[in-house]
């Protein structure tokens, strides 16, 4: 007959193998999540991120915008706007599926088993071009741009999500501090110049790419101002000079705003190997303390001492002695 | 009152307590090292992806390394039939488990994935080195558990409680020679692996030389045979519990000797064969050994005291001899093969080498272990000498005494001959 | 004969049980690491334009937000290498994808192992953290998790989303030429290197086009054409680690800033 620790101690281990059996077939059978299917409506149920960034901006707030709604309004509510301020409008019934620019606007057609395929967007500037066409945006200085010339599109500076420019801050893992200052995108691809601005007049003032490249805002055709875009041919034209310099023209070359000495040589590259470009790499070794100098020599000394020892006692004694001698001599 | 007193030992001032509890301490702070480690993760050691490799790889190498006396002695005892040598075998034997034993403790906290450690048994890759080394670690650490199961067995408590299991347990001691060729053929295969592991890295061109392999298994021996003969006589120095037999001892120093003069000889020819001609990453990694940050520990520890002074003390009768002297040079034998290991690792990883087009820049970078990185190493120190301290108090782990029914006891022919 | 010799019997015994454990023990299959794994009939290869590179780092930061990498850590490092005609020239640097891998053949665990496609792929599950490729690696592509990733990543959803897990704490990672994006666009029909969906984050979000990606073992594929047209170089081609990165080298004549209008 078991004892009745040696009884529990079988049944324990019964247990054991009873639950690690249930265990595994449970586990095996354990359905996975069912997986949504992908609906207009949806989109941020996954993409959250996204969906964060596009509703607190003008996209997403296209339709929403207080200004919109009050310009809108005293027009009388025309539905030429909605073609763009809404998703999948439609003027023969006057309603709309969304409000702002919605998902599906850039992204469609929907892939019937998405996530698996993935999800099409078009990253022309045609796509942009829909709305954000040449009678109401002045598209046509953007065709004269280096930028457009070399195959640029829109989403190279512009985020489409949260319609604003994107942030190369993140690039900088030392600080995510957001700069208000969009010029830091321009310097981003254009660092020559970004090198020599520094060191001039203009930069000196306060100044940045995008007081001269960008800041002209034409006319639109239209008249209203709510259309307005800064000129994309980011060209600086005599009339961004004329902002200050409108005296000067056709006078003296005395500039109106008073300018320090301004040195416009570029400061020594320091050419240190690429990629060495951590912190923590140097082109010479760490030195050597003069401490550790020192200590060696310490050791060194005690070692040379420890072992002359028996020599120096001796000497020491036969000087000692040598100068009794002598005492002693003297004073006989 | 009285009769708790009679039971404990003297509770006046004990050595040998305050020695337990000096390294109690160490072990309590590396014991919290160790939790904060694998609670918060490796970035707070000073460990960079640059210096990827610091103290505790240091540590591992070394106590792998020292523990070389384990292999080389049983070989000797055992397939060449120097049996008089069996009592410090049998030393050897017991360090060489402690050695691998810390070994294992400071890879454990040094990999980024602790909970893994078992993969590299599971998950193979024949072609790695560092894979060989892990094995052959784990299988030589089965050897030395069988190795020193005789030991084991002279724990009296274990042979109070369990008579037959102990008698078992002495009795694999017939098996010695099986295991010592197990043991060796392991232990040749991965302390020449440790060099390999830096050595088969063509990125690094002053590791990048089949001799490393060579010079990490000569300074193996030469240090692991030197920690048991020093750890042998200071542990009969400080306990009666501990007897050895000068003579043994003595004539193992001799042969360390004129090992230490083989391995000088390699050591000093490795490093001035790599003052020929200016490779980029290795001339660099050079200076750093010879006149850079490395450079006390490469002159004054592994040069100056961890090879020429011991070898002259080892080969000169007169200080070899002389009991002080002799455990001088085989604690500096010792301390110069941990700064081999350092230097090795270290001359490395401090140079960095560009991989841009055009000629190869170099720059350096710098590496001080944190705080916690010595707190953690000290505590896997600590643990080694408790230990070797408990082995050689209740398990007679240094006695030249023992010999087993085996070996037959032979007088050593040694000019003084002393029983300490 | 003193007693303590072993008997033959003895002697029989102990071989046939060590023979047996040599046996049992090979008997085990544990996964092993293949060496270089059969060839796939796609073999993926980057061709980066040195001319056209402004050192934006929209890829590095497209890279980071693609595969949810941590902001102290950068798998596609981009480096300023020198300066022609007042112009700087760049050196982004994914991994090299080696075709003889320093990485592969030290790996303990064989965490690193190479795909048919040439893409040198991590096991992040199997990996110990050991950091021995960190050390084996010339081109410092690895970057090791010394802390653990918590929060949200920086630059989400800006230059795009993750979808790869985020790795751990304790492991080493590095760029693997967006597999998963070359998987899924292979399997809905698309081309890498031609279709943005199919593409490395970091080739799509070149806005001067500067890095090529496709199928070297497609004679009509843009980088075979590339290759067989331009002069390119590697990096460090003397340690023979084969790297599948080309670079086509600054030329002083295609880096003119100015465009005539």
């Amino acid at each position: 007959m078991f004892s009745k620790i040696e009884r529990l101690l079988f049944s324990l281990m019964v247990a054991l193998v009873f639950a690690g059996v249930t265990l595994i077939i449970a586990q095996a059978k354990a359905q996975p999540a069912p997986v949504m299917q992908a609906t207009p409506d949806n989109c941020g149920a996954c993409h959250s991120d996204f969906m964060h960034s596009w509703q607190d901006g003008p996209h997403g707030q296209a339709f929403s915008d207080q200004v919109f709604q009050k310009t809108w309004a005293d027009q009388g509510k025309p539905g030429a706007c909605l073609v763009c301020h809404t998703t999948g409008y439609d003027p023969a019934t006057g309603t709309w599926s969304q409000d702002g620019v919605a998902c599906i606007s850039c992204h469609n057609p929907i892939p019937a088993n998405h996530p698996k395929d993935p999800m099409p967007v078009d990253k022309s500037t045609d796509l942009c071009g829909t709305c954000h066409s040449d009678t109401r945006f002045n598209w046509q200085d953007w065709k004269v741009s280096a930028h457009y010339q070399r195959n640029m599109t829109c989403v190279v500076c512009h985020d489409a999500h949260s319609a604003g420019l994107k942030n190369v801050d993140t690039k900088n893992t030392a600080s995510s501090a957001t700069t208000d200052d969009v010029s830091a995108l321009c310097i981003n691809c254009h660092q020559e110049y970004a090198m020599n601005f520094s060191y001039s007049a203009h930069h000196q003032q306060g100044l940045s790419c995008v007081d001269c490249h960008l800041l002209h805002i034409e006319k639109t055709t239209d008249g209203s101002t709510a259309h307005q875009i800064p000129d994309h041919s980011f060209t600086a034209s005599l009339t961004t000079c004329n902002t200050c310099h409108e005296n000067q023209m056709h006078g003296p070359t005395q500039p109106s705003v008073d300018t320090s000495a301004a040195e416009t040589t570029t400061p020594a590259q320091s050419q240190s190997n690429p990629s060495m470009q951590f912190a923590s790499v140097t082109p010479e070794p760490q030195p050597v303390s003069p401490l550790g100098f020192a200590g060696l020599a310490g050791l060194l000394g005690l070692a040379f001492g420890m072992v002359l020892s028996p020599w120096l006692e001796r000497a020491y004694h036969i000087v000692i002695k040598k100068d009794k001698d002598k005492e002693e001599d003297e004073h006989e | 009152m009285k009769a708790l007193r009679a039971k404990l030992p003297s509770l006046a001032f004990n050595w040998w307590l305050a020695w337990l509890v000096f390294l109690g301490l160490f072990l309590a702070g590396g014991l919290t090292a160790g939790i904060l480690v694998f609670w918060k993760g490796l970035s707070l050691t000073n460990l960079t992806d640059l210096v990827p490799w610091g103290l505790w790889i240091t540590i591992d190498l070394s106590s792998i390394a020292l523990s070389a006396g384990a292999f080389s002695l049983c070989a000797g005892v055992y397939l060449i039939g120097l049996k008089r040598y069996e009592p410090v075998a049998r030393t050897a034997t017991f360090i060489g488990l402690t050695g691998y034993s810390m070994a294992m403790l400071s890879l454990l906290l040094d990999i980024g994935r602790p909970d893994r450690f078992w993969h590299a048994m599971v998950y193979w890759n024949k072609h790695s080195l560092l894979w060989e080394v892990t094995m052959c670690v784990c299988l030589y650490l089965t050897v030395l558990l069988f190795e020193s199961m005789p030991i084991i067995a002279n724990f009296e408590w274990l042979r109070k409680r369990f008579p037959k299991l102990t008698e078992k347990m002495s009795q694999v001691h017939h098996y010695a020679p099986y295991l010592a060729i197990a043991g060796l053929g392991l232990s040749c295969l991965h302390q020449s692996s440790l060099g390999a592991v830096y050595g088969v890295l063509k990125a690094r061109p002053i590791w990048y030389k089949p001799g490393l392999s060579v010079l990490f298994m000569l300074s193996a021996i030469v240090g692991g045979i030197a920690l048991t003969l020093f750890a042998s006589m200071l542990a009969s120095r400080l306990t009666p519990k501990a007897r050895i037999n000068d003579g043994l001892i003595e004539r193992l120093s001799h042969f360390l000797g004129w090992l230490l003069m083989a391995y000088f000889y390699w050591r000093a020819w490795d490093t001035l064969a790599m003052t020929y001609t200016y490779q980029p990453g290795r001339t660099e990694g050079l200076h750093l050994l010879t006149s850079g940050p490395l450079a006390f520990n490469f002159w004054v520890g592994e040069m100056l005291l961890g090879i020429f002074l011991p070898m002259v003390l080892l080969l000169w009768q007169k200080t070899r001899l002389n009991p002080f002297w002799r455990m001088l040079a085989l604690l500096m034998v010792a301390g110069g093969l941990v700064a081999y290991r350092w230097d090795t690792n270290l001359s490395g990883l401090l140079v960095v080498l560009s991989y841009m087009p055009g000629e190869l820049g170099v720059g350096y970078t710098a590496y001080k272990p944190s705080l916690i990185e010595f707190v953690a190493g000290f505590g896997v120190i600590s643990y080694g000498l408790l230990a070797f301290s408990l082995g050689v108090r209740y398990l007679r782990v240094v006695d030249h005494r023992f010999i087993s029914k085996v070996h037959e006891p032979v007088e050593v022919q040694a000019v003084e001959s002393v029983t300490a | 004969m003193s007693d303590n010799k072993i008997s033959r019997r003895d002697f029989l015994k102990i071989t046939a049980v060590g023979a047996a454990a040599v046996a049992g023990y090979s008997s085990i299959r544990p996964a092993i690491a293949s060496g270089p794994t059969q060839a796939g009939p796609h073999q993926w290869v980057m061709v980066i334009d040195q001319s056209k590179c402004t050192g934006c780092e929209y890829c590095t930061m497209a890279c980071r937000a693609h595969n949810d990498v941590p902001p102290d850590i950068s798998w596609n490092e981009v480096f300023e290498v020198g300066e022609l005609n007042g112009q700087k020239v760049f050196l982004p640097r994914p991994c090299m994808q080696c075709a003889e891998a320093p990485c592969v053949e030290v790996c303990p665990v064989a965490a690193s192992y190479y795909r048919s496609d040439g893409i040198v792929m991590m096991d992040y599950d199997r990996c110990i953290g050991c950091r021995y490729c960190e050390v084996a690696c010339p081109y410092g592509a690895r970057s090791f998790n010394w802390k653990k990733f918590d929060g949200p990543n920086p630059a989400v959803p800006e230059w795009g989303q993750p979808e790869v897990a985020r790795r751990p704490r304790g492991v080493p990672e590095k760029c693997a030429f967006c597999y998963q994006r070359i998987d899924r666009g292979l399997a809905a029909g698309l081309k890498p290197g031609i279709d943005p969906d199919a593409t490395p984050a970091c080739v799509v979000a070149c806005p001067t086009g500067a890095r090529i990606f496709g199928d070297i073992n497609d004679p009509e594929s843009n980088v075979s054409k590339l290759l067989k047209s331009t002069n390119t170089y590697r990096l460090r081609e003397d340690l023979g680690t084969s790297p599948r990165v080309y670079y086509i080298a600054a030329d002083p004549a295609k880096m003119k800033m100015e465009v005539s209008s």
